[in-house]
């Protein structure tokens, strides 16, 4: 299926793609939007918007990938399954793909009770992977769930998530496997600081073929102290940084913290270069969008192609 | 003020455990202070119930307490600790209408000391007063002036 | 069962604050089960009720009766004449129980004593956890008796999701993650392919209804 997904060119063509996270404000202001575009525009290949992450209420996905769009920029459609149901789902992506939005990232997302509106209705209609199969089917056979024909398909490059760190790890690759199958062509995986980890993971998605199935790009974030990594190390669910990081991040004094977590990104990117089947990086710089141009640079990923 | 002098209405629910000849032991104090003083011998205090603690505030006593064998003594293994999470319970639903959860009190004896039940009563009349007359005991007709 | 939790009292005494006389109505089912609202949470509540008067100086007169069932016409037919006697019964049974008994006798003043909860077992003594959504449209047989509407956080089918950390959810770390327990209940039984397929989106409106849901039976008419 032809799509302008920009991303999606770069990784056909065979380039290690970069895309880059954009988070929206707690705000109506889009100027938020366009500054963090313009820091961005021409590092990445595509930029990601998340959806409402953690269940904290934020300017909307959509409405911040239209902004993204005027920038010039290429952006993916994050959405999750927490706060719409199948009606609302299936309407936005026929919306999105009118807006010309060609990538959408499929998640289930971040459970209600940790965001600001605790009280409110997680509606969990469908999961990430049945979110997939359906948008598979609009656009590649013209129907909604149920059957009703589309007048017109949309045109999404679809993507999901991954986390080689969570458990149980046995069936991470199998559903990945499930993933694959159900439509996904992209994937990004949650952060890695883990490298052996995640190379014992890539080894098992190798096993499985399935790194020829789905385009994979590994997570990055670059640490800004010793005290964002040990608070991702215990509060965060589903990550995994090891000791070796942490006391890193610790050995060096406070206002050189950053520099030190540039450098193990750098690190790590050049690390999973050399990974058969890692086909690209996702930064998700939260609220330190300035250091991905840095980042970007160091890791010899600078200029982006031409296409 | 002892709570002997105060006057106030004492039951005393207690495991039969503790005195072999309890009711015997008992008898002088129940001809002395007549319903100012009730015994319930359990065959386990772990048999109390919570309701069994409030309808005795509710029928007039001013203090309840429940007396357990020591820690690692119960007969019937963990009756002495059930007991206190009932009378704990029995304590957070009188708090919730008002009342002191003081009125009801738990005393698990120990190994060293052997007393008899009247022996044990007298030690309880002798203590200091912390509360005093139930309200429950005020007339329905009206509070008191 | 059907698992309920005693409201606050000073809620219950909202309630009930422009009444004299009345009748506390336990049920014999599931709320003794789970030691909120049978025979012997009557007369918690009761005593409790009439000593809360006193102490104000309130006259009230409160009598306690517990049903067997309160949520089945036939034993609810057994408040006849007694409710008549009553300014208003403060209903110990569960949601569907102070329903059925206000439908049987739609004058009189029923009010509900507890927050009716969640359908669950009685895992052991004094504890209770939820483990159906009553959902209408059982798939227990796909997911090793394991409810991944009920026990996962987010309900997902082709679970489990990113979060999910030693076998305990990320949204309780206490609960387990009920993935994680569907996929090992599966591998022992050699049944993973059950897990292969994408398990397609819910029918919700076997749960949601059009409005009440109801069952009819014409065999089970007297």
């Amino acid at each position: 299926m032809r799509t302008d997904s920009r991303l999606k060119r770069v990784l056909e063509k065979g380039y290690f793609a970069v895309t880059a996270e954009c988070g929206p404000p707690k705000g109506a202001d889009p100027k938020v939007i366009k500054t963090k575009g313009k820091i961005l525009k021409g590092f990445v290949d595509s930029v990601n918007v998340t959806d409402n992450q953690t269940g904290v209420v934020r300017l909307s996905s959509l409405a911040a990938c239209v902004l993204l769009k005027k920038e010039g920029l290429d952006p993916v459609l994050q959405m999750t399954t927490r706060d719409r149901n199948r009606i609302a789902l299936q309407s936005d992506v026929l919306g999105a793909s009118a807006l010309g939005i060609r990538n959408l990232l499929c998640l289930s997302g971040d459970h209600q009770s940790f965001g600001n509106q605790p009280q409110a209705k997680g509606v969990f209609d469908v999961d990430s992977i049945q979110l997939i199969q359906l948008v598979r089917q609009m656009r590649d056979n013209g129907v909604i769930l149920g059957g009703d024909a589309l007048s017109a398909p949309p045109r999404i490059f679809i993507g999901a998530v991954a986390n080689p760190f969570a458990d149980p790890f046995s069936y991470r690759v199998i559903r990945l496997g499930k993933k694959a199958a159900a439509g996904a062509e992209f994937i990004q995986t949650q952060c890695v600081y883990n490298l052996p980890r995640f190379m014992e993971w890539m080894n098992k998605v190798r096993d499985a073929g399935l790194h020829e199935k789905v385009y994979i790009l590994g997570g990055i974030t670059p640490l800004k102290s010793a005290r964002m990594a040990e608070y991702m190390s215990k509060q965060v669910a589903g990550m995994d940084v090891p000791e070796e990081i942490i006391n890193r991040m610790k050995s060096v004094p406070a206002k050189e913290q950053r520099q030190e977590g540039i450098r193990i990104a750098v690190e790590t990117i050049k690390a999973l270069q050399a990974i058969e089947g890692v086909r690209g990086i996702h930064v998700m710089a939260i609220e330190w969008e300035e250091a991905v141009p840095q980042l970007i640079e160091a890791s010899g990923l600078f200029p982006r192609p031409e296409l | 003020m002892d709570q002997r002098s105060a006057g106030l209405n004492i039951v005393i629910f207690f495991c039969r455990q503790l005195d072999a000849n309890q009711d015997v032991n008992r008898r002088a104090l129940e001809k002395e202070l007549g319903s100012r003083i009730k015994f319930f011998p359990l065959p386990c205090s772990g048999r109390i119930e919570s309701l069994h603690l409030l309808r005795a505030l509710e029928t007039g006593a001013d203090r309840v307490y429940l007396i357990t064998c020591p820690e690692g003594s119960c007969r019937y293994r963990e009756g002495n600790l059930r007991a206190g999470k009932r009378l704990a319970f029995a304590q957070g639903l009188i708090e919730e209408i008002g009342l002191e959860r003081e009125r009801l009190e738990l005393i698990r004896a120990t190994q060293d000391v052997q007393m008899t039940i009247d022996e044990r009563a007298q030690e309880i009349l002798m203590r200091e007063a912390v509360v005093g007359p139930s309200p429950i005991k005020k007339s329905v007709a009206g509070p008191a002036v | 069962m059907i698992t309920a939790e005693r409201k606050p009292l000073s809620e219950i005494k909202e309630m009930i604050a422009p009444y004299k006389k009345i009748l506390v109505a336990g049920c014999g089912s599931c709320v003794a089960e789970c030691a909120s609202g049978g025979e012997k949470e009557v007369g918690l509540l009761a005593s409790a009720l009439r000593m809360d008067a006193k102490m104000e100086g309130r006259e009230a007169e409160i009598k306690e009766v517990t049903l067997d069932r309160q949520c089945v016409y036939e034993f609810i037919d057994q408040l006849t004449g007694l409710i008549g006697q009553y300014d208003a019964v403060l209903s110990l049974g569960c949601g569907a129980g102070v329903q059925a008994v206000a439908g049987i006798f739609p004058e009189a003043i029923i009010l509900p004593a507890l927050n009716t909860t969640f359908i669950g077992q009685t895992k052991e003594a004094g504890l209770w956890i939820e483990n159906c959504r009553a959902c209408g449209d059982c798939k227990l047989g796909y997911f090793a008796a394991v409810c991944p509407i009920t026990r996962c956080a987010k309900g997902l089918f082709n679970g489990p999701c990113g979060g999910s950390k030693e076998g305990k959810c990320e949204v309780d770390p206490d609960a387990p993650c009920a993935w994680q327990l569907i996929v090992e209940r599966l591998d022992k039984a050699g049944r993973l392919d059950l897990l292969q397929k994408v398990y397609p989106p819910a029918d919700w409106s076997k749960q949601q209804g059009k409005g009440p849901r109801k069952i009819r039976r014409e065999d089970q008419i007297v």
